[in-house]
């Protein structure tokens, strides 16, 4: 059964029809509020809080657009008004590492490719955390969850052009922080 | 080139194909130099670590837990029932008691008000209307009249018939 013939059932009343939306895109509701989150807990709880807020408004959805994108428009609603909300310790998980020891055991021992390449991926996603929130939504949209530009012109209800420059700007701003967070840190920020 | 220009083009590049001479100009830049060489591996190594996040499984019995909390939108508590009408219901309560105070102000007749002898002569009222023996058009009372026979009988003060 396609989306709108469940969104159909479920407006009429079924529970059986919107348990079955919510089984489709539940995943993907949990792996947005991941990005975001980087939080197995809060993500259950945003995803979860998604699926409420999609059931209270369903009788109002209107198929303009593809339920997908209008359940994904409620999640990245849900999602900015918890990075609002949330006042999060920006998480820097090699703070405990002396400057200049990320180097050292770089020229000292062998290259652990992994635990580097791990390293790496938490410092851009601490970079990420302390974006602004428009631009944290764009990146996560845009380069983890992989939607085409015309889709997250939808959820966001912007141009495409507004798209384009908020991406562009988005991303100078991470590389900055990241080279910042390097600095700091010690060392070079290298892929 | 600047390579203000070629950072923009860099960047462009990730998300939407350049022309055949946008393309050609960025690769001869490129070439020449090493900053904007250094910048594209940025970029494309900060968009291939986003792209590669690992995601935990979600938690289980989603749907289960999440039934429970949909059941409940069904039946709001009285507290959600009163913030949803008591706000409403102060205005209405209100205009309901300004119109029953109206309605009583102008249907309901105000009664007589009693006034003193002093009132009455004030407001070019006769003091003495509840006085019915001086009424002129109330029938003498007979017992009344013998009354006031018996007590001229006695009186010194009886004025003599003609």
């Amino acid at each position: 059964m396609d989306d709108r013939e469940l969104v159909k059932k479920a407006q009429a009343g079924s529970r059986d029809a919107f348990g079955a939306l919510v089984e489709k895109y539940r995943v993907k509701m949990f792996n947005l509020a991941y990005s975001l989150t980087q939080d197995r807990a809060a993500a259950d709880d945003l995803a979860q809080e998604v699926f409420i807020k999609a059931y209270l408004a369903l009788p109002n959805f209107k198929f303009q657009s593809a339920f997908g994108t209008w359940l994904y428009r409620i999640a990245v609603n849900a999602s900015k008004d918890f990075l609002r909300k949330e006042t999060r310790v920006r998480k820097i998980p090699l703070e405990d590492s002396p400057p200049g020891t990320l180097m050292q055991e770089d020229t000292t021992s062998q290259i652990d490719d992994a635990r580097e390449k791990e390293k790496r991926k938490k410092m851009v996603h601490s970079a990420l955390e302390s974006l602004p929130e428009k631009y944290q939504v764009i990146l996560t949209l845009r380069d983890i969850q992989g939607f085409p530009y015309g889709e997250i012109s939808q959820m966001l209800e912007i141009s495409p052009g507004t798209v384009d420059s908020r991406l562009h700007r988005a991303r100078k701003l991470l590389r900055k922080r990241v080279l910042q967070l390097s600095a700091r840190l010690g060392g070079d920020y290298a892929v | 080139m600047r390579c203000k220009t070629a950072e923009k083009w860099i960047l462009r590049s990730l998300d939407h194909p350049l022309s055949d001479e946008q393309e050609q100009a960025l690769a001869a830049h490129r070439r020449e130099c090493a900053a904007c060489r250094a910048l594209e591996q940025e970029y494309l190594g900060l968009r291939q670590i986003l792209q590669a996040e690992d995601f935990p499984e979600p938690k289980p019995y989603f749907w289960e837990r999440l039934q429970p909390r949909l059941e409940s939108m069904h039946r709001p508590g009285l507290q959600a029932v009163w913030k949803q009408w008591g706000l409403r219901a102060i205005p209405c309560s209100l205009a309901v008691i300004v119109f029953f105070t109206l309605a009583a102000t102008f249907l309901i007749s105000p009664q007589p008000e009693e006034l003193s002898q002093a009132g009455m002569l004030l407001r070019d009222q006769n003091p003495f209307q509840d006085t019915l023996l001086l009424a002129e058009d109330v029938p003498d009372n007979p017992g009344m009249v013998l009354l006031f026979t018996s007590l001229d009988e006695n009186g010194s003060l009886r004025r003599q018939s003609p």
